[in-house]
């Protein structure tokens, strides 16, 4: 039972937060908001969008029907999208089936309470037009948002 | 590869039973409370200001209660996601429901009236008989012909309407304060903002 | 007869009950709208400031064509209300930028808004049949308690963690967790602008303090003064690891009009 990563991404397609473990048995280990990561955030973007797009049209005219989490031979993402255009998606192991609690509480305990109640933050990372459509670099960096990331998730890894 | 998806989370739970009843349970059972009394003495304190720091020129005045509570409004409504759970309305029908029956509701514990919808559907009116900001408060003579006194509201409805990708326009009509009959918020849709897609993706 | 056999009730101790009960039925509004509405008036401060010093949004001189038109129209004609909008953080970013004059204007104007609040808050909180509160014994040090207790209770949820005086009118109001500010922080290695973007923070405060104060009696400018700033907190009292709060010592000098 194993967590590898937790992304956010806003309304302009920008990845504005990214937290990768690369070690089991190191909570503190892997990286946060690391360049190295902009390539994998584009494709799970894009592996997300793509879905969405499906799962909407199959739906037809029916209810919202929302992607929830996506399996493959070895990894399980699990996705949270809000209304106000965010995406909450956490990378797991199989043995993971469901993380939609724990994706309700990073977006309603901690991004509320860090970024959406802090007036030092943005709540709009991308500054200019030339920042929007995934073209942002923008990321959450306020030590509290880290702070609680780390203390929630980081039980979790392993 | 394999993917589930879902209709039945806790929005649809929202669907199934009244918008109503959801809407009481979360003011009743996720809301932190505080004396509504309070809240309208701040407010006052804050246009009181405003007028004075304006010297009475009270367009200006409307303005810049418009942009406070557009910068509120863009918080909020993150706020009143994670709390609703709620997803995207379908029609404008939807969203007017949605706004009086449960933002109002949550937040400010008044549920308007919905009315005056245009003949093609694209704006609404909601009747505040209740307005919290604005309890036992009496305008003088001046600010009676120009102020909107809560004109917050409107901008707090803008800046969250504009979050779920609606471009509304939101005005005040009319107001009890000015000794109109009734205290009338119009909102008006001008569209619905196009999801972004990454650049050189289309 | 108590049937649980528990100790009965002091006088007292049921008139404080009734008294919540009094206040439970009060009407009510969502704490998060309070508190937003308390948060973004500091940016209102700063966002004034800058308007009237730029005389961004001054609106052209008198038309008489304009005069003429339908109100209406001419409202529709003139104005965009978010003409000029400035978010909230930016705001912010924009006083840390500004000189030190800059920066007390719109600490004062944010002092005033409280002085105005103060005033009428202490009215709601005396008039309400208020058990904590006797006009009999209003001495000074009645009027303080008064203030960590009921005023900061109503204001944010909490009482004033500590009250230390020198009993010759100097007062220290300590808040170890300061609510309006819980959650703000900005990166790591920037504690200092951090600071310098909670002082108007506490401007609101300071001036409900004096206001309350003025309310009942102590009211020259003269007389009472009042400053916050953040200090340390201590460390019997970092028991919370969620947040780090704030903790803000309200400073209160009130000097006797007989001694000036």
């Amino acid at each position: 039972m194993a967590i590898y990563s937790f992304w956010i991404f806003d309304k302009h397609c920008n990845c504005i937060f990214d937290r990768e473990w690369t070690l089991k048995s190191n909570h503190a280990s892997g990286t946060i908001n690391s360049k190295l990561n902009e390539d994998t955030a584009k494709l799970l973007y894009g592996m997300v969008f793509s879905l969405r797009s499906i799962s909407q049209k199959l739906a037809g005219q029916g209810p919202h029907n929302e992607i929830r989490t996506i399996a493959t031979g070895k990894y399980r993402a699990h996705v949270l999208c809000t209304a106000s255009g965010l995406w909450f998606i956490l990378l797991s192991d199989l043995k993971r089936e469901n993380l939609s609690e724990v994706l309700r509480y990073l977006y309603g305990e901690i991004y509320i309470k860090t970024v959406v109640h802090n007036w030092l933050s943005p709540i709009d990372f991308a500054e200019s037009e030339a920042e929007k459509r995934g073209r942002g670099t923008r990321k959450i960096r306020n030590r509290n948002f880290l702070q609680r990331v780390e203390e929630f998730l980081g039980p979790m890894i392993n | 590869m394999s993917a589930s998806t879902s209709g039945t989370s806790a929005p649809a739970a929202a669907s199934r039973k009244s918008l109503k009843a959801f809407s009481e349970d979360v003011w009743k059972n996720k809301t932190a409370k505080i004396n509504a009394e309070l809240f309208t003495l701040t407010y006052g304190s804050i246009v009181s200001q405003l007028c004075t720091d304006y010297e009475r020129d009270f367009t200006r005045v409307n303005n810049q209660l418009y942009s406070m509570g557009y910068n509120i409004g863009v918080r909020l409504i993150e706020d009143f996601l994670a709390r609703t759970a709620l997803p995207r309305c379908d029609s404008l029908a939807k969203t007017s429901e949605v706004i009086s029956k449960c933002a109002f509701k949550v937040f400010l514990n008044v549920t308007p009236q919905i009315g005056n919808w245009s003949s093609n559907k694209d704006s609404f009116s909601i009747f505040l008989e209740e307005n919290p900001l604005s309890d036992f408060v009496e305008l003088p003579m001046d600010a009676a012909r120009e102020l909107w006194y809560s004109n917050i509201v409107c901008g707090v409805l803008k800046g969250a309407l504009e979050m779920v990708q609606m471009d509304c326009d939101v005005w005040f009509v009319s107001d009890v304060l000015k000794g109109d009959q009734l205290t009338e918020v119009r909102v008006k849709l001008n569209r619905i903002l196009k999801d972004e897609i990454p650049a050189g993706e289309d | 007869m108590d049937p649980n056999g528990a100790p009965e009730m002091t006088e007292h101790q049921k008139i404080q009950v009734q008294f919540q009960l009094f206040q439970e039925s009060l009407p009510k509004v969502d704490e998060t709208v309070y508190r937003m509405l308390l948060n973004e008036s500091i940016p209102l401060a700063i966002d004034v400031e800058k308007r009237l010093s730029q005389k961004l949004d001054s609106l052209p001189t008198e038309d008489p064509v304009l005069e003429s038109l339908d109100k209406e129209v001419h409202s529709k004609l003139v104005l965009n209300p978010l003409k000029g909008n400035v978010r909230s953080n930016k705001l912010l970013q924009h006083y840390l930028t500004a000189d030190i004059d800059y920066q007390a204007k719109v600490k004062l104007r944010l002092s005033k808004i409280g002085f105005s609040l103060g005033e009428k808050l202490s009215e709601l909180l005396i008039f309400s049949n208020n058990p904590n509160f006797n006009f009999k014994d209003m001495d000074l040090l009645t009027v303080m308690k008064f203030l960590c207790r009921d005023v900061w209770r109503q204001l944010f949820g909490k009482q004033i963690d500590n009250l230390k005086t020198n009993h010759r009118g100097t007062f220290y109001l300590l808040d170890y967790n300061y609510k309006p500010v819980e959650s703000f922080a900005l990166e790591e290695n920037m504690s200092k602008q951090e600071q310098t973007l909670l002082e108007p923070y506490l401007e609101i405060p300071c001036g409900v303090i004096q206001g309350v104060l003025a309310s009942l009696g102590f009211r020259k400018e003269s007389e009472v003064s009042c400053n916050a700033s953040i200090v340390e907190v201590p460390e019997s009292r970092t028991t919370s690891q969620r947040m780090n709060s704030w903790a803000v010592s309200f400073n209160v000098q009130v000097v006797p009009a007989s001694d000036s």
